[in-house]
């Protein structure tokens, strides 16, 4: 549609509403007009006509045939001012106006033995001019001109006046039809209207996520069904999402249950390593090393089941933050030294970067993700730490071939290996998930990438003050 | 769409358009019905001839005159002619003439004895012409008033010569 087309519906209506009202009342006062007009026009000149032959007629006896000048005077005067009578050679004449008289109706009234009329315009008015032959009958009852012709001229204005006087009623009853139509536009589009803006907001709502919303349908019409139709879609939307929900929920409960259970023989186990571990100086070669590597995968499965019991946390959002100012550099700084990686990784940072963080969260991501570097990619791995004006940024680079296009995406999915070849790492699987978890509780991000010189890049990025928030809010999916 | 009828101004010139085009324009001619008549060198006298028959005399009188001045004429006389009358010579002349809508009423300086049948049929001929002349219609009936009171009186006649 052109730009000359409004776009809501209620000035569409509107506009329509008008539009059919102006034709109509455009046709109603051409039809009016032109009907009304025309008889009016045509009454009013039959009557001048036959007033003209009857002012003749009352004369004409006393008119001498054939008849001199002052018989003439004499007709002329019958029928009043601005004539022309006219007998072979002889003319009377009086009044300006006999000038309208045309030749095309002094040639019709010459040859015809009738009254004839014809309107001409002068000076924006109406003029009416009659032309009339005079006639002799003879006793038979024949009929014969007698050669006197009588022309005379009359004012057509007042039918004029009252033709505008009607043309100016059909225009104002058209006006104020027109005031109508644009009410009752107004109304309909408000019955249209509100239903319509009642479906929107509903639709707004459950786009929101306000699965509850419905419209209560009105009437029996086109809307109510869509009404209906809406209410229905909502209801079917909301069931499956309570069914998905629950689902999930349930999954989750059994990763938190499962992990748990496994805590407890776990506990045992590792106390039995324990004591393992402490006597296998007394074993024999071969027995030494089963023993040794039992060690490690029972560590391992209990770092596992650790990491299974944090993410079931964060699933369950029972997760809690506990924000204190802490120095970023000497935190990064105590993670390192912590977990014996001083030596092994580069820290580019400038003297002390003041932010608000779990300081045991901040060192989980910490430790996340120079293990992954150091696991993953080849040395040197690089820590820096930057601050702009609103974010602290920690970015971890290694020296590796970098992450394939295909695995950035999913580096942080759980229990994702980025080679499906190599099983076995010493990893959970779950580190980066559990580190996105994290920057995320903290209002933060960490993002995935390569660096200029090839290494995989991870970018952490914490608010300084993500204090708008309580500290120890929960987080995760409401239940 | 652009080029459609795209804003007010355009409506409202086609409003203006059709209203002007109602108003009271040239025309050309047009019949306006009959031409009045009326006009004649002079009137026409109904006497009896030889025969006892109807025999129009025309009267020079320069213009045609009403039906009171033709009847009222034919009253004095014919005059040295080969005509005759058949009303009985009266010193009052003048007639009074009433017209209705199918009739005309003739009130005479008469009695009924003064005129024979013959006598009749002259003045309802010479008021009917005259009445017809004078663009008259032709079956108008004539109703002659005696100054006394008889049934002549109450009859409308048409003039036999032209029935």
């Amino acid at each position: 549609m052109g730009r000359w087309w409004p776009r809501g519906l209620r000035p569409r209506l509107l506009a329509g509403f008008a539009l059919v009202t102006v034709l109509g009342s455009l046709a109603a006062t051409w039809a009016i007009t032109e009907s009304a007009g025309e008889a009016l026009v045509a009454s009013n000149q039959r009557r001048i006509s036959e007033t003209v032959s009857g002012q003749i007629g009352a004369v004409t006896h006393e008119v001498s045939h054939p008849p001199d000048q002052a018989a003439l005077d004499r007709v002329r005067d019958s029928v009043g001012p601005d004539t022309l009578v006219v007998f072979e050679d002889l003319r009377s004449v009086d009044g300006a106006r006999a000038d309208l008289i045309t030749d095309e109706l002094r040639e019709a009234v010459r040859e015809g033995d009738r009254v004839v009329t014809q309107r001409v315009v002068d000076v924006d008015r109406p003029w009416l001019l009659v032309g009339a032959p005079v006639m002799i009958t003879d006793p038979d009852g024949e009929r014969a001109p007698s050669g006197i012709e009588v022309y005379t001229v009359r004012d057509l204005s007042a039918v004029q006046e009252e033709v505008d006087a009607l043309v100016r009623a059909a225009a104002a009853a058209g006006a104020a039809v027109l005031v109508l139509a644009a009410l009752l536009a107004l109304v309909t589009a408000r019955g249209v209207l509100r239903p319509v803006r009642e479906l929107r907001d509903t639709a707004r709502r459950l786009a929101a996520g306000d699965l509850d919303a419905r419209t209560e349908p009105q009437g029996v019409d086109e809307l109510a069904e869509l009404t209906v139709t809406i209410n229905e879609m909502a209801e079917s939307v909301q069931g499956s999402m309570a069914t998905m929900e629950r689902m999930r929920a349930d999954a989750r409960r059994f990763a938190a249950d499962v992990s748990h259970e496994l805590r407890t023989p776990l506990s045992t186990l590792t106390a039995v390593t324990e004591v393992l571990a402490a006597s296998t100086e007394d074993m024999a070669q071969d027995a030494r090393e089963s023993a040794g590597m039992a060690i490690t995968e029972t560590r391992r499965l209990v770092r596992m089941v650790e990491d299974l019991m944090e993410v079931s946390r964060f699933d369950a959002g029972s997760v809690r933050l506990r924000e204190e100012e802490v120095d970023m550099v000497s935190a990064v700084r105590d993670t390192l030294r912590a977990r014996n990686r001083l030596d092994r990784v580069e820290l580019h940072a400038p003297q002390e970067v003041p932010v608000r963080v779990d300081r045991r969260r901040l060192d989980v991501i910490v430790a996340n993700l120079v293990g992954n570097a150091l696991r993953h990619g080849e040395p040197p791995v690089r820590v820096g730490v930057f601050a702009d004006r609103t974010h602290v940024n920690l970015v971890v680079t290694d020296n590796g071939p970098g992450l394939a296009e295909h695995v950035v995406p999913h580096v942080f999915d759980r229990f994702f290996k980025a080679d499906s070849a190599r099983t076995r790492t010493p990893g959970s699987g779950l580190g980066l998930a559990i580190a996105l978890e994290n920057a995320r509780l903290h209002d933060g991000d960490l993002t995935a990438g390569n660096g200029d010189d090839g290494g995989a890049r991870f970018v952490l990025r914490l608010p300084r003050a993500p204090g708008q928030t309580a500290p120890g809010r929960e987080r995760g999916i409401q239940e | 769409m652009r080029t459609g009828l795209s804003s007010p101004s355009v409506w409202a010139l086609v409003f203006l358009v059709a209203v002007a085009g109602c108003g009271v324009g040239p025309s050309g001619v047009f019949d306006a019905g009959e031409a009045p008549t009326g006009v004649a060198p002079g009137t026409t006298l109904y006497f009896v001839d030889d025969n006892d028959e109807l025999r129009p005399q025309f009267r020079r009188t320069e213009r045609l005159g009403t039906v009171s001045d033709a009847v009222s004429l034919l009253l004095t006389g014919p005059g040295d002619s080969e005509v005759r009358t058949e009303i009985a010579p009266t010193s009052v002349t003048s007639v009074e003439v009433t017209t209705h809508p199918e009739t005309i009423e003739l009130r005479v300086p008469l009695d009924i004895d003064d005129v024979t049948p013959v006598g009749i049929d002259q003045i309802v001929c010479t008021a009917r012409t005259s009445h017809v002349q004078n663009g008259g219609s032709e079956r108008t009936r004539i109703r002659i008033r005696f100054v006394q009171f008889t049934p002549e009186s109450e009859i409308r006649r048409t003039c036999p010569l032209y029935e």
